[in-house]
């Protein structure tokens, strides 16, 4: 089975929020409630220079899967091909999963009284289609959707030709 | 390099069961990127960035994929509206289009005829694509006079560059420079003009070097091989000290400068009044990272710059455009490939001929506000604020009577908010277009529903210099709502202006388009056309100057009485300025960073927009916050000597300890009307628009940096 990843290049992310957007015209969820979210990393100072992220925070498609093991629904499954989905009609509203998520990628919709997650947009996935946030609507580029390895290489190429200037 | 280029459009409709899929070119902030709408039931259902467009290559920012929130927002004004209680009490009546535009008719012809066409102002805000129509109809008029944000954003660019190289030199990512500096700008999250972040992007990944000069640590900053973090509004100060290096290392394009330049000894003589010493003591920026940013910038080709507003809403406006074109002609990168390229628009009516300057007569020029004294603005068709709201306020030098405001809301926007809210709220009349009922347009008369880019049909970036003008096809009608273009041609047949409209604008679309043989029909079918390409085209013609050159020395300005060199001038408020000031108000007010989702007031009622900011924020210092006992996330006042607003603390270690930085633009549209809450966190009640600390040459308001004190809510009134 083929493996379906997101991968994030953080070092080109803006922080534009657009991919949040993307995210919310897809998959409506309300106010308040984010499936993918960006967050500010730093300042700080690392060797002397002021480093200054973002960082795109989604839920990670974890191999082991603490938010599952946490879940007494059975809300939270992993399919084959690596996407983790999370089923809101089985969800009952415990928070479990929130807890046992080490990364905030879960988030809870106080009115329909259940957890949301990313599950990748399997909905458009399993009909052919790229997730919303990672279909060509990002302005930096940053985010990768398809076979981990596949992306790996070009993450890798994209690096050289970004760090070729301090040569 | 990996290829983007997903947005499966047919698989879309057949799995979203989309009726049908529309290409069209946003305009949630100047316009720009190619779109895709997905319509079902009548409605747009999914937008989409167009893979084929050339600006933004399928890419989008969250505004342009949150338009449809703003197409069907519940407040939207769908029909034309008419105070009936007294001016700004909040109530409105229903009224025709014809009674609307019946009633702004008849007033227009009666200022003309009692106080002169120059008692009516049309104006507009940091613009619709609505320009050239606004100009048409007040120039046919006959008033000179035109409201917009040109005295300090895009138009001091225009003007600036006209008289130095003849248009405004635009990077040419598609050939990758190899440097890149970032000046005054983060284009990645804001609305910037003609290519938007993708390019900037792709160029950075493919190895580009970056400089950025920015006092705030953005994300380019950070990411930068060099950031030159410059004391606020010293911008003229820094371009002369990279100037000097460049000038003394002999760095600069001999060849170019020998042939192609007017003005050289004199311009190298002004360099040596800014010694590197000299300009880190001005700019806080330390020597060697001058000479370094100066060194890399010349020495790698092609390089180019990327500049934005920044530089232009302060006194050194029109000189620090010159000086930055100076840094891009200097090193040889003007009209080269990869570089800053001076393109041609495709064979048009552009919005210069169509804007019928060339029909204002002389004497009616001759009015225009300000214009003695602003008079590169002038030259341009451009007027300062302050010069509208004193002849209302004053009647001087002669009484302003009607304002008609298309997208704008000049309450929030321009500087000095209260005199501007008195200004409109004395006005003895003000027709206003917009989407919204805005804290602005709530001091109307009457209120015109405009039309989004959604429901009208237009050349998009018919403005820009590109090169590139790419079809705005309609989708979708909201009630009553027009686009301006619309309904500016239909008033202007109602003040006697029939013979130079058209029956619907289409025919505007269609004079537009005539000059290249084909009409509107034709271009909707078409993805977009480019003028032609040409690089260094100056060593055929020369440049489009009055001495065939590069101008480093002005001869326009020295005409106009001006210095014809760049200098640096100290902002009105400073440290170095008003010492005695700085006792009292003791940090560095910087305004007006973007934030992405906003298009300066626009989009605050949008949910997926103002769920990215809730709140105005302040970015403080944390040393600077703990001086003061201000804590993260608290409601800080902060105050100048014209007033003072509340907006929210965020510690940012990314900014000088001496300067905060605050955000414009603010209002609050669930707040009660007719306010809207557009005096609380308003960033430009803070701000002055005196004269003598505008830009001399393009009448700028310096918005961006003055002094304040800064200091918890709860301590108010200690």
């Amino acid at each position: 089975m083929k493996k379906n990843a997101l991968i994030i290049d953080h070092e080109a992310c803006w922080g534009c929020k657009t991919c949040e957007v993307a995210c919310k015209q897809e998959n409506g969820a309300p106010d308040g409630v984010r499936l993918i979210y960006v967050t500010e990393d730093g300042p700080q100072k690392v060797d002397g220079k002021l480093s200054f992220l973002f960082q795109v925070n989604i839920c990670r498609q974890c191999e082991d899967l603490p938010c599952a093991e946490a879940c007494p629904a059975e809300a939270i499954n992993k399919r084959d091909d690596g996407i983790v989905v999370m089923d809101d009609e089985s969800c009952t509203g415990c928070r479990a999963c929130l807890e046992a998520c080490s990364y905030q990628a879960i988030a809870f919709d106080e009115e329909k009284d259940t957890a949301r997650k990313c599950n990748l947009c399997h909905h458009r996935v399993d009909k052919g289609l790229i997730p919303a946030c990672a279909d060509n609507i990002c302005l930096a580029h940053c985010i990768y959707f398809g076979d981990p390895e596949e992306i790996e290489k070009i993450l890798a190429e994209k690096r050289k030709a970004r760090n070729a200037k301090s040569a | 390099m990996y290829e983007f280029k997903y947005s499966n459009a047919e698989r879309e409709m057949e799995v979203y069961g989309y009726d049908s899929v529309v290409k069209s070119h946003c305009r949630m902030c100047h316009g720009g990127c190619g779109v895709l709408v997905y319509v079902k039931d009548g409605k747009v259902a999914k937008i989409a960035g167009d893979p084929d467009c050339p600006i933004n290559h399928g890419t989008l920012c969250s505004k342009g994929l949150a338009s449809a929130q703003l197409v069907y927002h519940p407040d939207r004004l769908t029909y034309p509206v008419k105070r009936v209680g007294p001016k700004g009490s909040g109530k409105w009546e229903r009224i025709s289009w014809d009674e609307a535009l019946d009633t702004i008719a008849g007033r227009i012809l009666d200022y003309k005829e009692k106080y002169g066409a120059e008692s009516v102002v049309f104006g507009y805000g940091t613009g619709r694509e609505n320009e050239a129509v606004i100009y048409r109809i007040a120039n046919l008029l006959g008033s000179p006079n035109v409201l917009t944000a040109g005295h300090f954003c895009y138009g001091p660019r225009i003007a600036t560059s006209i008289i130095t190289c003849g248009t405004n030199p635009i990077i040419d990512y598609d050939n990758f420079p190899k440097c890149i500096m970032m000046w005054g700008n983060n284009l990645a999250i804001s609305n910037p003009d003609e290519y938007k972040g993708e390019p900037f992007s792709v160029a950075l990944d493919a190895g580009a070097k970056l400089i950025v000069i920015d006092p705030r640590l953005t994300r380019p900053a950070a990411r930068a091989d060099l950031w030159l973090q410059l004391r606020p509004g010293t911008d003229a100060a820094l371009a002369l000290g990279m100037l000097n290096v460049i000038v003394n290392e002999g760095l600069y394009d001999k060849e170019f400068v020998e042939n192609y330049t007017f003005g050289w000894d004199q311009f190298v003589k002004r360099v040596h009044e800014y010694p590197l010493h000299k300009v880190e003591e001005i700019t806080w920026v330390p020597q060697e990272k001058i000479r370094a940013a100066a060194r890399l910038f010349a020495k790698t080709k092609p390089a180019a710059l990327q500049w934005g507003v920044a530089i232009e809403q302060q006194i050194n406006c029109a000189d620090n455009d010159r000086l930055l074109m100076f840094l891009m002609g200097l090193t040889g990168n003007i009209d080269a490939p990869g570089g800053q390229v001076l393109y041609k628009t495709p064979p048009i009516v552009n919005v210069s001929r169509f804007g019928a300057h060339a029909m204002l007569p002389k004497e009616q020029a001759a009015k225009r506000l300000g214009g003695e004294r602003f008079r590169l603005a002038g030259h341009f068709a451009i007027i300062n604020p302050k010069t509208v709201w004193d002849a209302i306020l004053e009647e001087k030098p002669y009484p302003v009577k009607m304002l008609f405001f298309i997208s704008s809301n000049p309450v929030l926007t321009r500087a000095n908010a209260r005199e501007v809210y008195k200004a409109l709220q004395k006005v003895d009349f003000m027709a206003v277009a917009d989407f919204f009922l805005t804290p602005t347009a709530e001091l109307a008369d009457i209120v015109l529903p405009a039309a989004t880019w959604l429901e009208m049909d237009y050349i998009g970036d018919f403005w820009k210099r590109h090169g590139y003008i790419l079809p705005r096809r309609k989708v979708v009608q909201i009630g009553e709502c027009r686009s301006d273009h619309e309904m500016l041609n239909d008033l202007a047949h109602r003040i006697g202006q029939g013979e130079h409209w058209w029956d619907t604008f289409e025919g505007g679309l269609d004079h537009i388009l005539q000059p290249m043989g084909i009409r509107w029909k034709d271009f909707k079918e078409m993805e977009y056309i480019r003028g032609e390409v040409r690089y260094r085209k100056y060593k055929e013609q020369g440049f489009s100057t009055p001495t065939r050159k590069f101008e480093l020395y002005s001869t326009t300005l020295e005409k106009m009485g001006y210095d014809p060199l760049p200098q640096h001038r100290e902002v009105p408020e400073s440290p170095v300025s008003a010492p005695e000031l700085y006792r009292e108000y003791p940090y560095i007010l910087i305004t007006g960073a973007r934030q992405p989702g906003f298009f300066h007031t626009e989009n605050r009622q949008l949910p997926w927009m103002r769920e990215l900011h809730r709140d105005p924020q302040v970015e403080i210092h944390p040393e600077t916050a703990a001086k003061e006992g201000i804590k993260e996330g608290d409601w800080v006042i902060i105050e100048s000597p014209r007033g003072k607003v509340r907006q929210r603390a965020k510690l940012f270690s990314g900014i000088d300890p001496r300067v905060v930085a605050a955000q414009h633009g603010w209002w609050f549209p669930e707040k009660e009307a007719p306010g809207h809450g557009w005096d609380e966190s308003n960033i430009n009640i803070l701000t002055d628009n005196a004269y003598d600390g505008c830009d001399p040459e393009m009448g700028a308001t310096n918005v961006r940096t003055l002094l304040c004190r800064i200091y918890p809510e709860a301590r108010e009134g200690e």
